[in-house]
């Protein structure tokens, strides 16, 4: 059954004003698919995935959006709309592997309370059983052994396999993975977007995978929705998109991108798109016409003045781009 | 090593450090007591004081002694439990001490028992709301408990429920042998001791609490369904009372302190009114005895709060805090 998120705006407030982080934005998911959420840093793609899990912090408020997740219908704009898929309907895995598992209990106790809430009938050594085999279903060697470990005694790879254990024992319709390697060494990447996809195969859950690398969505991903200032300006299959970009933008994201053979840095914070010229718009007020138009290469007279729609690229429904462009002949 | 192991190996360093600061202790403590003025012979003699009686008393105290042949004798002494006949009761000082410790050690940790039992409920109902009204009456009752002087509670408490009311016993510490008869003795003075501390380990509760709250691993737990009660009393509790009981180890020094101004409220015997009264003597020998004791038990009590938090928090044993 198809996810699908509709019309998400959220505002944080802040001391001076209120930050629009994300207008309008909607993405669908096929059961069994991974849809890429690219943008750079700052353009909403957290957002997007906490106001999902209804995690957002204290000072975000949900304007508007309704998601659809296994049949059901969730308005977005009440607070915990979304509690009772928690753990069941939806999973997460987060940026910092270091920084997501409690330090001072054991993995095991860690694993074993998400089965508590996933199948609370069951009893402890079911739990025990069922978490050593998620473990070892993610290849963390010595499964009964490591159940015991505290979370520092593991390297960051390994805590990024606890955690999409959790997310395997939780069975969910829709896994939402934010960053999952951009915290991680390079060599540890590809065995991480493994597990995932390991862990999708296993549910057939829709997989959404956000990132900063577009060389991670061309690899792993069916289609791809590119967020830009809390704006989402195209969507469509990675192959369609790839091939005729219908935004400006995009087409710049896929210039720049280091291309996936290059040697990455060690420092995962520069793994990032190599700079577009120009400055992101001010999240307080939004500028008139479309929301790129300062950064634009090929804008003209109407970008400053039209907020463009969502219009198809090449004649092609599922590939849609938010560009004049497409209008003007 | 194993876990058992870096813990065993964590406790021994620990140890070996204590004694090391017990001994310190000890010389500070014993070089102190030979700089406060007041001289003991003229005080207990008083006005019968005669060159005679003066010179008998400073020679059973070894006070006619060089300071570094008093030093060494002291040490010698102490480090066998000899502490020496009290000039006054001619008895051993170190029965002195150990009759009314017990009475010391009952009150300070029903006491500190008691503010844990009732303050770390109250910081974690106030953690669970933040900024709710229940949390800023809280905040009310403790900061209100915090800064009433215990001397206040107790003579509160004291005039109440022992003197106008009759509920409970009015002095001392109860027959020996009759264990109702002491814990009715033992309340009221516990509560009058606990009470500043229900306040101040609530409010390092709550705020270790929140700033626990903040950290991601409990999002993950969130996003993983685990309910708020379960986060909040069990997962952030356990890493929040790390500092807790780390705080608790400094403030035992304020907490005997405190045991001074109840014991002599309540007429309880304990090491508090012995020092008082020995004081109120210039009976250096023994204040000097009971301070090494106070010391030896303020160290071992924070070995035991460095324990706790090894056992708490496995990093602190695996060298990594
Ligand atoms: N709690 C917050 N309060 C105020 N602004 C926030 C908060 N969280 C995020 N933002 C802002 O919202 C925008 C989107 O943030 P985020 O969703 O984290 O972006 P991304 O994940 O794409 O890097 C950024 O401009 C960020 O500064
Ligand atoms: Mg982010």
């Amino acid at each position: 059954m198809a996810i699908s998120l509709r019309n998400l705006s959220v505002d944080y407030s802040l001391p001076i004003g209120t930050a629009h982080a994300l207008r309008d934005v909607s993405l669908d998911i096929q059961k069994g698919e991974m849809l890429g959420l690219v943008g750079e840093s700052g353009s909403g793609k957290s957002t997007v995935a906490f106001a999902l899990m209804g995690l957002l912090a204290n000072n975000a408020r949900v304007t508007s959006g309704t998601a659809t997740i296994e049949g059901r219908r969730f308005d977005l704009t009440r607070p915990n709309a979304t509690a009772p898929l928690r753990g069941r309907g939806m999973a997460m895995i987060f940026q910092d592997p270091m920084l997501s598992l409690n330090p001072v209990f054991t993995i095991g106790t860690q694993l074993i309370e998400v089965l508590r809430r996933r199948s609370p009938a069951s009893d402890r050594k079911t739990r025990m059983a069922q978490a050593e085999d998620a473990l070892a279903k993610v290849k963390l060697g010595n499964p009964k052994q490591r159940m015991e470990q505290y979370p520092h005694e593991l390297s960051g790879g390994m805590r990024q396999r606890v955690v999409i254990a959790m997310a395997l024992l939780s069975e969910p319709a829709l896994l939402i993975a934010d960053e999952p390697t951009t915290a991680l060494d390079v060599t540890v990447e590809a065995q991480i977007m493994r597990e995932i996809i390991g862990l999708r195969d296993r549910i057939g859950c829709a997989v959404l995978l956000i990132t900063h690398s577009l060389g991670l969505v061309t690899e792993h991903c069916d289609r791809i929705a590119v967020l830009y200032a809390g704006e989402r300006l195209e969507s469509g299959s990675v192959r369609d998109v790839q091939r005729q970009p219908g935004h400006p933008y995009t087409r710049m994201l896929f210039d720049c991108e280091v291309p996936i053979d290059r040697e990455r840095h060690a420092d995962a914070a520069q793994n990032r798109f190599t700079v577009i010229a120009g400055e992101l718009p001010d999240p307080r007020r939004r500028p008139p016409g479309c929301i790129f138009n300062g950064r634009c290469d090929v804008s003209f007279e109407d970008c400053a003045k039209v907020v463009p729609g969502d219009y198809p690229v090449a004649g092609n429904a599922a590939h849609a781009a938010r560009c004049l462009r497409l209008v003007t002949p | 090593m194993t876990r058992w192991q870096r813990t065993a190996a964590f406790i021994a360093t620990r140890f070996a450090s204590v004694m090391l600061t017990i001994v310190g202790a000890t010389l500070l403590l014993f070089l102190m007591v030979r700089l406060v003025p007041g001289d003991f012979a003229s005080v207990m003699l008083g006005p019968r004081a005669t060159p005679d009686l003066r010179a008998q008393i400073v020679h059973d105290m070894g006070l006619d002694r060089s300071l570094a042949e008093q030093l060494w004798l002291f040490v010698s002494h102490a480090a066998t439990g000899n502490f020496g006949e009290d000039v006054v009761s001619h008895r051993p000082i170190l029965d002195l001490v150990l009759e009314v410790i017990p009475n010391t050690l009952a009150l300070a940790f029903s006491a500190l028992a008691l503010a844990l039992v009732v303050g770390i409920p109250i910081g974690v109902i106030a953690a669970l709301k933040p900024g709710s009204w229940l949390d800023s009456g809280l905040a009310l009752l403790s900061i209100s408990f915090i800064t009433t002087p215990t001397l206040v509670v107790s003579v509160v408490l004291f005039l109440v429920f022992a003197i106008g009311l009759h509920w409970l016993p009015v002095a001392g510490a109860g027959n020996p042998g009759d264990i109702v008869d002491r814990l009715q003795h033992l309340v009221l003075p516990s509560v009058a001791l606990a009470l500043g501390w229900v306040g101040y380990i609530s409010r390092l509760v709550r705020a270790a609490l929140l700033d626990t709250l903040a950290e991601l691993h409990v999002r993950t737990l969130r996003a993983y369904g685990v309910s708020e009660y379960r986060i909040v009393g069990l997962f952030a509790l356990k890493l929040a009372l790390v500092p807790v009981v780390s705080i608790l180890g400094i403030g035992l020094g304020d907490l005997i302190g405190s045991s001074v101004v109840v014991e002599i409220i309540f007429a309880r015997p304990g090491i508090g009114s012995l020092i008082f009264n020995s004081i109120a003597q210039r009976n250096y020998p023994v204040v000097q005895a009971c301070v090494v004791f106070i010391v030896a038990f303020y160290i071992l009590a924070n070995l035991v709060v460095d324990m706790i938090n090894a056992l708490l928090d496995p990093r602190i044993a695996a060298g990594r805090g």
